[in-house]
């Protein structure tokens, strides 16, 4: 769907859709990569595939802590992440993410996130005329 | 927004209890009338919602750079009582220890300089590791990590990567007390080992800079500054350890707020007792994460004289460090309340240490000067050396302004101009720009900042901390 930077004067904001709670979840990720790199693609010979699994006590905790996850691993790893397929059943989530080493002239330097904000994340299910989307902003500390 | 306010002075304004429910005290804000104009609402809120906090002393305080932050606002300092107080992550931020030092050199600054820095800074983009995906060279074990997180500076010094002049040259020493590893996670330690001697990205930065001015002759010759000498400053932190133990502790901190019915106006305000199991847990890993940056500084130092003796042929330890401090800590010391002898858990948010003369923890030379306070400029911009004083002592808990501080938004900046027109006019300038990419130098663009001239004229006015000197950039790298 979408992710959409909006005004924030120290850290990043970001408003991000999905029509369902997965592409919600991928979506944010995308944007919280796109803060990252200059360049998020990583769709290079090098890929790698991981699996990561969080569990949370409610939806919008998971979307945090599934963030925290993927900063942790692409720190951890120094790869550029750019695709995340989230399963979500209850409050646990499953994803598949695939990525490749970080190199500086393929990719270009970001600003590194510290964290992700964790209050004021709130999931609300939005109707529109084309249907339903999972909405929420967040702020990524950096 | 100042109209709400009360003057006290041309640079203090007053918020008074009534401002907002359930403020225990006063506000105060050291803000001209210049700054103030930025002055954004959220900000003041969060300034008056500290005040509501269990234990704080005297004032909710905020330095001239205030901005909206997390929980507490940047640029704010508060006091609690060691007994009955709490502490707070969102009081401390998620880089903990992020910090500046200031490093001499025997260098006059000739008018032909650029050549000679555009060599120094090109070679010390590829020798300090820069930016996001980055790893330091030297691959800790987590025994030495483990021994840093203790050990501080110290560790970095007795492995070869320093000299012994440099820890008393550090606040604290370069190392805090009381740090437990035991409350930094798996996590924290996988983030930490990589990165030890690494820059980071975002407003942190490795700049030459030369002296421009001084103020103040006789500080100045206690600090060892001297006008025209090249110098070279590094800001950054505890990088992924300090922010991954900021995240994990918050989400146990938010537990114990509820666990000890603690009210709080906001959910950033996160915060336990000070005595409690939590508190005492989240003091102890932060310390470590305080320890573990004044090493990662240390360790960039050693970097930097290693590559600037190389390209200036002077010697290791012709390259001195005029002093190290913090700008994102919770700490106890000791001031004096109504009359009476008290320890206090000091939160320095975005602000800086200005220990007066004879204050505990100055080295013995220094003593009767105060201590060496560092205010980095913005990309491009000024950065001053001022000196610590027995006003910041009463009012501040020893605390002033520790940069610019942003005005508008990363997104505004990069509607303005690109990184690469950035670029080209600072070097129109003489100052030689290095980053990972231009979207980096367009977010970091100059007018994105306070003045860093207003606010030190502020704090200077305020006199919670006076002018020594001024320094200009001649290079500088961003991550």
């Amino acid at each position: 769907m979408s992710f959409e930077e909006l005004d924030h004067t120290a850290d990043y904001l970001f408003r991000c859709r999905g029509r369902s709670p997965e592409e919600l979840f991928s979506e944010s990720a995308r944007a919280m990569f796109s803060i990252m790199f200059e360049n998020n693609d990583a769709t290079g010979d090098a890929c790698v595939t991981k699996e990561i699994e969080v569990e949370s006590d409610s939806l919008s905790n998971l979307l945090i802590d599934f963030l925290s996850e993927l900063l942790f691993v692409a720190e951890v790893d120094c790869l550029v992440l750019s695709g995340v397929k989230p399963k979500i059943t209850g409050n646990t989530l499953k994803a598949e993410v695939t990525g490749e080493p970080f190199v500086l002239e393929k990719h270009g330097g970001g600003t590194e996130i510290k964290g992700i904000s964790r209050s004021g994340v709130e999931i609300e299910e939005i109707s529109e005329d084309d249907g339903i989307y999972y909405q929420a902003e967040i702020i990524f500390d950096v | 927004m100042i109209d709400k306010i009360n003057k006290i002075s041309d640079v203090e304004w007053e918020l008074k209890e009534g401002f907002m429910p359930n403020m225990s005290v006063p506000a105060r804000i050291y803000i001209s009338e210049l700054l103030a104009q930025t002055l954004e609402e959220g900000a003041v809120t969060q300034l008056a919602n500290v005040a509501t906090l269990p234990g704080i002393l005297k004032y909710s305080l905020a330095m001239p750079d205030v901005h909206w932050g997390y929980g507490f606002p940047i640029g704010g300092v508060a006091g609690f009582d060691a007994d009955t107080g709490i502490i707070s992550p969102g009081g401390v931020g998620f880089d903990i220890n992020c910090g500046v030092r200031l490093i001499t050199t025997p260098v006059k600054a000739s008018s032909n300089e650029m050549p000679k820095i555009k060599r120094l800074i090109t070679e010390l983009f590829h020798t300090v590791p820069t930016g996001v995906g980055t790893h330091a060279e030297k691959k800790l074990n987590e025994k030495e990590l483990d021994d840093i997180m203790n050990e501080g500076a110290g560790w970095m010094v007795n492995n070869g990567y320093g000299t012994p002049r440099d820890l008393i040259r550090c606040e604290d020493n370069g190392c805090m007390k009381g740090a437990d590893t035991a409350f930094v996670s798996k996590k924290a330690i996988a983030r930490g080992i990589p990165q030890c001697g690494t820059l980071g990205s975002g407003n942190h930065f490795l700049e030459v800079q030369k002296t421009a001015e001084i103020m103040d002759e006789e500080a100045a010759a206690k600090f060892g500054v001297e006008k025209d000498n090249l110098c070279i400053m590094i800001h950054c932190g505890s990088r992924g350890l300090g922010h991954q133990v900021c995240t994990d502790h918050l989400k146990e901190i938010e537990a114990a707020t509820k666990k000890y019915g603690i009210n709080i106006p906001d959910n950033q305000l996160a915060c336990a007792p000070i005595k409690s199991d939590e508190g005492k847990a989240y003091f102890g890993a932060m310390a470590a994460c305080a320890n573990y940056a004044w090493a990662n500084r240390q360790m960039i130092t050693h970097m930097v004289r290693e590559v600037f003796c190389k390209i200036y042929g002077t010697e290791y330890d012709e390259l001195r460090l005029v002093y190290d401090v913090c700008h994102n800590v919770a700490k106890f010391e000791e001031y004096e309340i109504d009359g009476r002898r008290k320890t206090v858990c000091v939160h320095r948010k975005g602000a800086t240490r200005s220990f007066g003369p004879n204050s505990p923890d100055l080295p013995s030379d220094l003593v009767s000067v105060g201590q060496p306070v560092l205010i980095p400029g913005s990309m491009g911009t000024a950065s001053y050396l001022l000196k610590g004083t027995a006003a910041a002592m009463e009012k501040t808990f020893g605390s002033t302004c520790h940069g610019s501080g942003r005005v508008f938004s990363r997104t505004k900046a990069k509607e303005g101009m690109s990184g690469q027109e950035i670029k080209e006019d600072l070097e129109k300038r003489g100052i030689f720009v290095k980053a990972t990419s231009n979207k980096v130098i367009a977010e970091e663009a100059p007018d994105a900042y306070k003045s860093s001239s207003e606010v030190v004229r502020v704090v200077h006015e305020a006199g919670i901390s006076l002018k020594v000197a001024r320094f200009e950039p001649l290079g500088v790298i961003k991550g």
